[in-house]
């Protein structure tokens, strides 16, 4: 059986027109945000100054910072309200901009990055505990938040979410859109 | 006579049940091994998870930069002074940050912890936590038996209790060794 809250061709169709999509917005957030008595969505686009500002007071080096810089991030928190396992699969979420699927910048990317600058162990770590995991069971009332990492040339970003239910992956499918997400730009001043 | 006998019993039975029900957020785990944890603590004094062996011990990771640690620290400080003399042992463990970050984030939240420190953060990946903070309970023989989901209120009642009724030799699920 599958839990559809919008079949997935007319859901896209809805991202690509309508400037917010993301269920509904019953408090002001800083960014998308869907909230039912399944979950808590809450995904907050950050500034690479913001960004560039965590690393740096961790003892970051500049060449990672400037790497770091050059990429759009995004804050992703999920809490299962649920008395159901969720599950959170990245390989089942799909980003858009510009009507064509973009990559997000994971595991592998980074540690091409760091490799090139030699960035020492420690740095590497506490970067991987701060990005959102690629794969989740999420147990009745954990919450999980990470960031997604997109191309530092993206505007605004679709995406379209698949979460799957039960402790075999069998039950109920929700599917969620946000639509529009723009990436943060610093401000002329900073 | 009787039905008080039964009412009684019954009301040892819920007792039992009470003590024994999980708290929010603890998950039981299949009893894996506790993988090795030897680190030095803040003071550069080397510790050894083995060492102390014989008790449950509280392992817990955490980092400053984290949220839910901020808020979760003082809560385990309380529960480390409530907990004095059960024999639980707490094991707190810093994942990959300097002394100058570990010192000022422990001064201003929970000064009384020592942390261990993962100056590289590769013994808390060799744990595999769900994220930070995590915290894993291991019991007198070196297995995992519980791990905390998120950041929990370990000074609340609910929490003190469960902790404070570990069983010395805890059951052995069916198929684990």
């Amino acid at each position: 059986m599958q839990l559809r809250i919008l079949p997935c061709r007319l859901l896209t169709a809805l991202l690509c027109l309508q400037p917010v999509f993301a269920g509904a917005l019953e408090r002001p957030v800083n960014g998308p945000y869907f909230e039912d008595d399944r979950m808590l969505v809450v995904l907050t686009p950050r500034t690479p100054a913001q960004m560039s500002a965590f690393y740096e007071a961790r003892g970051f080096p500049p060449a990672a910072l400037e790497r770091i810089r050059h990429t759009c991030f995004m804050t992703l928190r999920i809490e299962n309200r649920s008395r159901d396992v969720l599950w959170v699969d990245l390989g089942q979420w799909h980003f858009y901009a510009d009507g064509k699927e973009i990559p997000r910048l994971g595991e592998h990317y980074w540690q091409q990055q760091w490799d090139e600058i030699h960035l020492r162990q420690a740095s590497r770590s506490t970067f991987g505990w701060t990005q959102f995991p690629q794969l989740r069971d999420l147990q009745p009332e954990e919450p999980v938040g990470g960031n997604l990492v997109f191309p530092g040339n993206t505007r605004r970003i679709n995406i379209d979410a698949m979460l799957q239910t039960g402790a075999q992956r069998t039950g109920p499918v929700i599917h969620l859109g946000f639509g529009n997400v723009a990436c943060r730009q610093d401000s002329p001043a900073s | 006579m009787n039905r008080a006998r039964g009412c009684l019993a019954l009301a040892c039975l819920l007792v039992n049940m009470a003590a024994w029900a999980l708290p929010p957020g603890i998950m039981p785990v299949a009893g894996r091994p506790a993988p090795a944890l030897q680190l030095n603590d803040f003071n550069g004094k080397p510790c050894n998870l083995a060492d102390t062996a014989g008790h449950w011990r509280f392992v817990h990771f955490w980092a400053s930069w984290c949220a839910p640690c901020r808020r979760e620290m003082p809560s385990i400080q309380q529960a480390m002074h409530r907990l004095a003399g059960s024999g639980i042992e707490f094991v707190v463990v810093n994942t990959a940050e300097s002394e100058d970050d570990v010192f000022t984030f422990l001064a201003s939240v929970a000064p009384e912890i020592l942390p261990l420190m993962d100056t590289d953060g590769l013994a808390t990946a060799a744990w595999q936590p769900r994220g930070l903070p995590a915290t894993f309970l291991v019991d007198p023989q070196g297995k995992i038996r519980y791990q905390a989901l998120g950041g929990r209120h370990w000074n609340e009642p609910v929490y003190l209790d469960f902790l404070r009724h570990l069983p010395v030799r805890p059951a052995t699920p069916a198929g684990n060794k």
